[in-house]
């Protein structure tokens, strides 16, 4: 597994930066945003591959900014991680268009092995799409 | 008790109010209807008093008028020349004497002097001369007298008739014999207490009494006027029929005691009382039986409903704890994350350091793996308590429960061991592997062998054993040798917080939730108390195959 880009998204400061630590460590390139609000500005100008979003957040939760990050960046994928009790907002996230969606709490590995899951995803859909270029550009020189 | 008591109380004044309803009315009915009935008999001893009385004085005046009828034939028959000799007195007397009632016969002429005389008399009437009697007088005026009865010769009752020729020229005089009314009189008495006689128009008695009185009573004269044809009056014991002989000279009393004539009526009355009071007790029996089947059912249902009542609250305390449970539970989940965040971190962390400088690396190591172990576990039960599953964990994964037990008592060999608890295994060898929730049941299997322990204490025996059910099942048995469960609590066993530990060292849960977790497996759990003492839990478990579907 190769390092890839993670956005982690979520108000509570000690975990997001815990997370980001234990990452890196990992070997990602981690980053962190405290709201929704401040995801989706960096997301406008980053390389994210994956984005860990907690659900329940104060001012844009997790459930907007996720509608808000597939407009922006589709080929993003987002894992989301809820400690509400309910299932609902979990599937109502997959519908949405997440990955998948992770229960606290959570430990390190199954977090590692659903980023990177998400991770291969993103890679292999951004392969077909410039498989697809290519075809389009050998089918129509010039 | 108290309950009962309230019903009793009930059923009796319900009793009481439909005695009260049935037998006031009951009583009136009787009062009203005897009443009538004793009304209707009284009306007809009356009616038959005053027929009575008529026929009787029918008779008595029939009587009279022979009499008088006779006496009319003679001196029609006979001038008062020929009547006035002796002889052809006594020969004439001697013929009617048969058949007629008649004492003597007096031929007296138009001046009172007496002509001849046949009779019983005949020293006591010598030389008298009746011209200024009042009967000789009445005789010459209107042709006839009847006098008031005497007591005359041997005290028998007479009266006299006496009759003048057509010419008045002489007067015939017969004393007649009034025993054969007085006998008709006596016949016609009515009851044991009745009496009946004839009375002149003063009032003075012309045939006896019942106690020989000679006047009337002041009652009875209060009855005296003259009327016409039959009266019939009561007073308060005695009903009284009047009548007037027909020439208006006496009157015939006939008087019979009331309560004599009611002996029918008594009957009667006794009957209608019994049949009402018969039919009201049966009413009252009834009633009562209706008023318990009808209490009976109103109890039933109040029970019913009470027990729903109860089930409500239950359920809604329950639905409330759950609540509050899933609050918790929601609340305690970041926590965890960070706990086992930090944990992990220093886990990652502890490779870095050079095992050589640190002294207790491994020890460190394993707190790490034991702090994130418990969060674990931790997090299941919350996640239990908050109604749902991880997904992850959801999915059945092919369970062998012997090796799920061996490794579930790796977990608490230590503690065991520490207070001498002896674990025995009794593991079916071809025990089938079951698609199941292998965590979950790890988690129930933790919680009764955690629960065993408690119970036994220092030196206990815990059992496990697991058979091949029947059905296609499986068998896992929890035994300990502790001192069992108080019948009273085997049913709430399972409830959610119940415990029977001290404040602080249970929640009251882990049954819940192995219950919870057994059942939704598709098994069954159950505890009962052994007979070699302690208690047994029982778990069956369906074998679930990997093409069945979910």
């Amino acid at each position: 597994m190769g390092g890839f880009n993670v956005l982690v998204v979520d108000d509570e400061e000690e975990f997001r930066d815990l997370i980001i630590k234990r990452l890196i460590k990992r070997g990602l390139k981690v980053e962190g945003a405290e709201s929704g609000k401040r995801a989706l500005e960096f997301l406008e100008h980053s390389d994210t591959d994956v984005v860990l979003l907690d659900v329940k957040m104060p001012g844009m939760d997790g459930i907007e900014t996720l509608r808000n990050i597939r407009n922006l960046r589709p080929l993003v994928e987002v894992v989301i991680l809820t400690g509400h009790a309910t299932v609902d907002s979990g599937i109502e996230g997959m519908k949405l268009g997440a990955f998948d969606y992770l229960m606290k709490p959570i430990e390190l590995e199954p977090l590692l092995e659903k980023l990177a899951d998400a991770y291969e995803k993103k890679r292999l859909h951004q392969e077909k799409i410039e498989q697809a270029q290519m075809k389009k550009h050998i089918a129509m020189p010039g | 008790m108290k309950l009962k008591n309230h019903y009793t109380t009930l059923w009796l004044r319900l009793i009481v109010a439909f005695g009260l309803l049935v037998s006031i009315p009951v009583v009136l009915l009787v009062l009203v209807t005897t009443d009538n009935l004793k009304n209707a008999a009284i009306e007809k001893i009356e009616v038959s008093i005053g027929r009575l009385v008529e026929h009787k004085e029918n008779v008595i005046s029939l009587f009279l008028k022979d009499q008088k009828d006779l006496l009319v034939i003679l001196v029609g028959m006979y001038p008062g020349g020929y009547l006035g000799l002796q002889e052809n007195l006594n020969t004439l007397f001697k013929s009617v004497n048969q058949t007629s009632s008649i004492v003597d016969l007096h031929v007296i002429d138009s001046s009172g002097n007496q002509l001849a005389y046949v009779g019983p008399y005949s020293q006591s009437i010598l030389g008298k001369n009746y011209n200024d009697a009042p009967w000789f007088q009445d005789v010459l005026i209107n042709g006839s007298h009847i006098s008031d009865v005497f007591l005359g010769f041997r005290n028998v009752p007479h009266f006299v008739v006496a009759v003048t020729d057509p010419l008045k020229s002489y007067v015939l005089r017969a004393t007649i014999n009034s025993e054969s009314f007085n006998k008709l009189l006596r016949s016609s008495q009515i009851g044991p207490n009745g009496e009946s006689f004839i009375v002149n128009k003063e009032g003075i008695l012309q045939t006896p009494g019942r106690q020989g009185q000679i006047e009337l009573s002041a009652d009875d004269k209060s009855r005296l006027e003259h009327h016409e044809g039959t009266v019939v009056t009561r007073n308060k014991e005695t009903i009284i029929a009047t009548r007037w002989v027909e020439d208006g000279r006496w009157c015939l009393f006939v008087k019979s005691r009331i309560e004599d004539s009611l002996e029918p009526f008594y009957e009667k009355r006794n009957n209608v009382i019994a049949i009402i009071v018969s039919t009201s007790v049966l009413f009252l029996i009834l009633a009562a039986i209706f008023t318990s089947y009808f209490l009976a059912r109103l109890e039933a249902y109040e029970r019913k409903k009470s027990e729903l009542g109860h089930q409500m609250v239950q359920m809604e305390k329950m639905a409330s704890i759950g609540r509050l449970a899933a609050g918790i539970a929601h609340e305690i989940n970041n926590p965890l994350q960070m706990i086992t965040n930090q944990a992990g971190w220093m886990g990652e962390l502890l490779p870095d350091e050079d095992p050589a400088l640190v002294k207790n690396m491994g020890e460190y190591q394993k707190v790490v793996e034991q702090i994130k172990f418990h969060v674990r576990r931790a997090s299941t039960i919350t996640h239990r308590l908050l109604g749902f599953s991880r997904k992850i964990s959801v999915e059945k994964e092919s369970v062998q429960i012997n090796d799920l037990i061996g490794e579930t008592l790796s977990f608490v060999e230590h503690e065991a061991g520490s207070q001498n608890i002896t674990i025995v295994k009794n593991l079916a060898e071809n025990l089938p592997v079951t698609m199941t929730d292998g965590p979950q049941l790890q988690q129930v299997f933790l919680n009764l062998i955690n629960n065993a322990i408690d119970e036994v204490g220092k030196g206990g025996v815990i059992e496990i054993r697991t058979v091949v059910g029947t059905g296609n099942t499986i068998g896992i048995e929890f035994a300990d040798n502790g001192h069992g469960i108080k019948p009273e609590n085997l049913k709430k066993i399972f409830d959610p917080f119940f415990t029977t530990k001290d404040l602080g060292k249970g929640t009251g849960l882990g049954l819940y939730i192995s219950y919870d977790i057994v059942r939704k497996l598709g098994g069954t759990i159950k505890v009962e108390n052994r007979k070699s003492g302690g208690a047994v839990f029982t778990i069956v478990l369906p074998v679930n195959s990997f093409n069945q579907p979910r």
